[in-house]
């Protein structure tokens, strides 16, 4: 039930950010009911979205004083549904603090508001020869101050890093109204990296205001290569074998068969053949000299690991030519079926070929259709489940079949998400890697940055694991590592 | 040796005796400290049973790797019994092909690069001393060195943790995998952290292939303005640089290290010298300019104080660009320090090194001071990372530390309430 938002507050509200900046009306709230991850979605008690600091600041003091929980949200393109305003909360939106405040090209670094677009960064930063590294899949319509709160990854993290590795000062609005600036300018403040532990925190301990990052210099040149091959245990072959011969490449990609006959099928076919097990694009970059020797070495040892044609990109048409059926891979699969469940969970690298045939016989046996489209280089899967919600044995199949596949990945040495976050999505899963003292300590910081609870309540943490619970610990104990723990209906859905 | 009721010889009656020092042996281990026993666990329960029994005594503990480095940022002064990692050396996991490794708090960065290098593998950290320190004792300091901004900082590539926390909680956070956003990232926070939140007793980090090249470009410089000029010009070029020093001292040099593929590398050195406007006065490869930079790793423990005086390290960061600047006000402490600076060009960090007498603390806490003004004012910091205590209780080991709400006393309140541990940041 969508929960009543005093009129008072929301005049409050509305006198703060513009009656403009405030949408209580029940059609314009659909928007906001859930992220990129549909299957979740809950109805707003309203929407706020502030254009500065102070107006931020004092919206979330607001809402907070009335004891009301709170939902950041950036553009919505999450995949864990971190952004969905369970019980009616007040969503606080970004999209409006969308200005680039400062590029600093002589230190390589950028200040900028929480809704400024991902590649928007880049291409202001490019005519002074920069960009900004993490390069998310959804980078032209996601959010730095999103990309902040998941710790966002991205093909190109391989050689580059995520996100926490980039942010160097934060501006924070935390849940009673207080605005605290963590890090920046100068390199050596002292104290705990508190920059560090707000990344990836997921809208549970405040909200970024504004946001430093460092640039890097855009690389002189590339060099894009295509493996294709007969079996996708042998592309993930090449993948280890590549990196223990030195290489470093800036991107690995591996797309199974499955994908790419979605993706020739469709309006994006980009000519991959139909009959490859797996395709694997690798990318180099850096300056011109050594990039053409790099290349022929990773070519031979895809050769060695079987593939049985490598194509080179010639140019930047051809190079674009070779990520397309990457790129596009999520968009094709709405071909196969309705819905499909996306998985994040990452892998030791080595661990690849054993992963993949552990999957495509889970897919077997319950006789699913899996996608594999994945960033291979840092063993980060996205196991694509394709079904129909509205067939209900399909379900509980997919819903059985993720649960080993995500097992599977924990008892290889992986963990439950790379770079999607746990969300709404995962909550249910952090017991299978985590035990009571660890879920103890993770409750305990967010209480610290917000005691009363009110920042994105119901995400990431299992509630049946809160210390502060008459009868927690129970719940840690039954679900705990080794167990299945209590998982939501099937979730993950888009397409 | 155990039969005193001391705080630290009721600690150390946890271990058998030849894991325990007390004594002039603690005194001599844990020189520079008030300690009075050092003890040896080599497991993260008896850890857990050390930090219990320190509790219920009220005993003040700091964690330590190998002692290399106990008197940093003051942060252990009132330490009673130190605990070293160092017999928590052995290696949980390697496997080559997934560039990530787990090893035990204790063992030697020094162990480590030996281990990893057969495999055309390293640890790329370069922070001051690790290289007698051990991988404990570098992520919990994460003090980064100059090749950060192209290999990451400490805490980059540091995957995950297994800490004994203050109220003595075993926890392992984090993974071995090199993306994972799985809950809050306590792995961050434990990096850099110096003992006062846990003890680390095993880490797992990410490694990096060695690169088939490594050449060292050294370029003379008449002063200060003229190795700043040049460095600068180096990191504004296309090239990205390993690392861009300018070192002090009687000849001063702006120091450029290359790493990559050899013929990326050559080409590299030519356009480097065609930023600077002239052809390198020496060049070092492989071997030797591996060398040159470990022997580096050690130029702040290298005594060159005058004899009686304390050795002072002091810290000046401030945003690249104004490394002009911040080279300047070094030069005015180096000067009254009778020391030396280094510059990291890439990170506008520059370090000042050198000695302090009981008769002039007072006139180099004001020269001290009167830095620190400068540098705040320009956005940066003056930190202190060695000091004497009667100048350290002048200066202040850092400056004002910025409004963080007090989210740091509350994080130190969570994990290490009754203040087991070395007393957390400012």
């Amino acid at each position: 039930m969508p929960r009543m938002i005093p009129s008072e507050l929301t005049g409050r509200l509305a006198a703060i950010c513009g009656s403009d900046g405030v949408i209580v009306d029940p059609d314009r709230l659909l928007v906001y009911e859930s992220d990129a991850l549909t299957a979740y979605r809950h109805r707003p008690g309203a929407v706020v979205l502030p254009r500065t600091t102070e107006e931020l600041r004092r919206s979330v003091a607001e809402v907070a004083r009335l004891g009301l929980p709170i939902v950041p949200r950036g553009a919505g393109t999450g995949l864990s549904g971190g952004a969905v305003p369970l019980d009616g909360a007040v969503v606080i939106g970004t999209a409006r603090m969308n200005r680039i405040l400062e590029i600093d090209a002589p230190n390589r670094r950028a200040v900028l508001q929480p809704g400024v677009i991902n590649a928007e960064l880049s291409a202001a930063a490019a005519c002074q020869g920069l960009y900004y590294a993490p390069d998310p899949s959804s980078q032209t319509a996601c959010t730095i101050g999103g990309n902040v709160a998941e710790n966002s990854g991205g093909p190109h993290c391989l050689k580059y890093g995520v996100t926490s590795r980039y942010v160097t000062g934060l501006k924070v609005v935390l849940a009673d109204g207080s605005l605290v600036e963590l890090g920046g300018g100068a390199r050596e403040a002292p104290g705990y990296d508190l920059v560090g532990l707000f990344v990836g925190s997921e809208g549970c301990f405040g909200i970024a205001a504004e946001i430093e990052v460092a640039l890097l210099p855009v690389p002189e040149a590339i060099r894009t290569l295509l493996g294709i091959f007969d079996r996708i245990e042998d592309s993930g072959r090449a993948v280890s074998d590549i990196v223990s011969a030195g290489l470093l490449p800036a991107a690995m990609e591996i797309i199974d068969g499955p994908t790419i006959r979605a993706v020739e099928d469709s309006v994006f076919a980009a000519g991959y053949p139909t009959d490859a097990e797996a395709a694997l694009v690798i990318e180099f970059d850096g300056l011109e000299a050594g990039l053409d020797e790099d290349a022929a070495r990773a070519s031979e040892l895809c050769r060695r690991a079987g593939a049985r044609e490598i194509r080179t990109a010639k140019d930047e048409d051809e190079r674009l030519a070779l990520w397309k059926g990457r790129k596009k891979a999520f968009g094709a699969m709405g071909r196969i079926a309705p819905d499909l469940l996306v998985q994040d969970a990452t892998v030791p690298r080595t661990t690849l070929p054993s992963i993949l045939r552990g999957i495509a016989e889970i897919a077997r046996r319950y006789d699913l259709v899996v996608a594999n489209v994945f960033h291979a280089g840092d063993g980060n899967l996205h196991p694509n489940i394709l079904f129909d919600r509205r067939i209900r044995e399909d379900l509980e199949r997919v819903e059985r079949a993720s649960k080993e596949i995500m097992r599977l990945c924990v008892d290889a040495g992986g963990t439950i998400t790379g770079e999607h976050g746990v969300g709404l999505d995962k909550k249910h899963h952090m017991p299978l890697i985590y035990g009571p003292a660890e879920l103890d300590a993770m409750w305990g910081l967010r209480r610290v940055f917000d005691p009363a609870g009110v920042m994105n309540p119901g995400k990431v943490l299992p509630e049946d694991t809160d210390p502060e619970l008459p009868g927690a610990g129970e719940g840690v104990a039954r679900t705990g590592p080794g167990a299945a723990g209590a998982a939501p209906a099937v979730a993950g859905m888009h397409g | 040796m155990k039969a005193t009721a001391s705080p630290a010889a009721q600690l150390g009656g946890i271990l058998p005796g030849n894991r325990v020092l007390t004594g002039g042996h603690a005194r001599e281990w844990a020189s520079g400290t008030g300690a009075e026993a050092v003890l040896f666990p080599e497991s993260a329960e008896e850890v857990v049973a050390i930090v219990g029994a320190a509790a219920e005594t009220g005993t003040r503990l700091l964690p330590a790797g190998r002692g290399s480095w106990l008197a940093a940022g003051g942060w252990g002064r009132e330490a009673r019994v130190i605990v070293s990692m160092s017999r928590m050396d052995a290696v949980a996991h390697y496997e080559p092909a997934d560039l990530t490794l787990t090893a035990g708090a204790g063992i030697g960065m020094d162990a480590l690069a030996d281990m990893l290098a057969p495999n055309g593998q390293w640890l790329a950290a370069d922070g001051p001393g690790c290289d007698g320190g051990t991988l404990g004792a570098t992520v919990s300091c994460g003090v980064s060195g100059p090749l950060a901004p192209r290999y990451g900082r400490v805490r980059d590539n540091v995957l995950g943790l297994e800490v004994v926390t203050g109220d003595g909680r075993l926890l392992r956070i984090g993974g071995r995998v090199v993306k994972n956003v799985a809950g809050f990232d306590m792995v961050r926070l434990f990096t850099g952290s110096r003992g006062s939140l846990g003890l680390i007793t095993r880490a797992s980090v990410r490694l990096f292939p060695l690169p088939a090249a490594d050449v060292t470009l050294r370029f003379g410089a008449g002063n200060a303005p003229e190795a700043v000029a040049k460095a600068r010009a180096v990191c504004a070029g296309a090239v990205q640089a390993a690392s861009v020093e300018v070192f002090g001292g009687d000849a001063m040099a702006v120091v450029v290290r290359l790493l990559g593929g050899a013929e990326e590398v050559r080409e590299a050195c030519d356009r480097v010298a065609g930023s600077v406007g002239e052809a390198p006065d020496e060049v070092l490869s492989g071997a030797g300019s591996e060398a040159l930079h470990r022997g580096r790793l050690g130029w702040e423990a290298e005594a060159d104080a005058r004899a009686g005086d304390s050795r002072v390290v002091a810290r000046l960061a401030a945003l690249p660009d104004r490394l002009g600047r911040t080279v300047e006000c070094a030069d005015e402490v180096a000067g009254a320090l009778r020391g030396r600076i280094a510059a990291d060009a890439m990170s506008g960090l520059v370090r000042v090194k050198g000695g302090c007498g009981a008769s002039r603390v007072d006139e180099l806490a004001r020269c001290l001071g009167s830095a620190r003004g400068a540098m705040e004012a320009g956005g940066g910091t003056l930190t202190l990372s060695e000091a004497p205590r009667a100048l350290a209780a002048r200066v202040g080991w850092t400056g004002a530390g910025g409004g963080k709400g007090g989210i740091g006393g509350r994080i130190k309140a969570l994990f290490d309430p009754d203040s087991v541990l070395a007393a957390g940041p400012p």
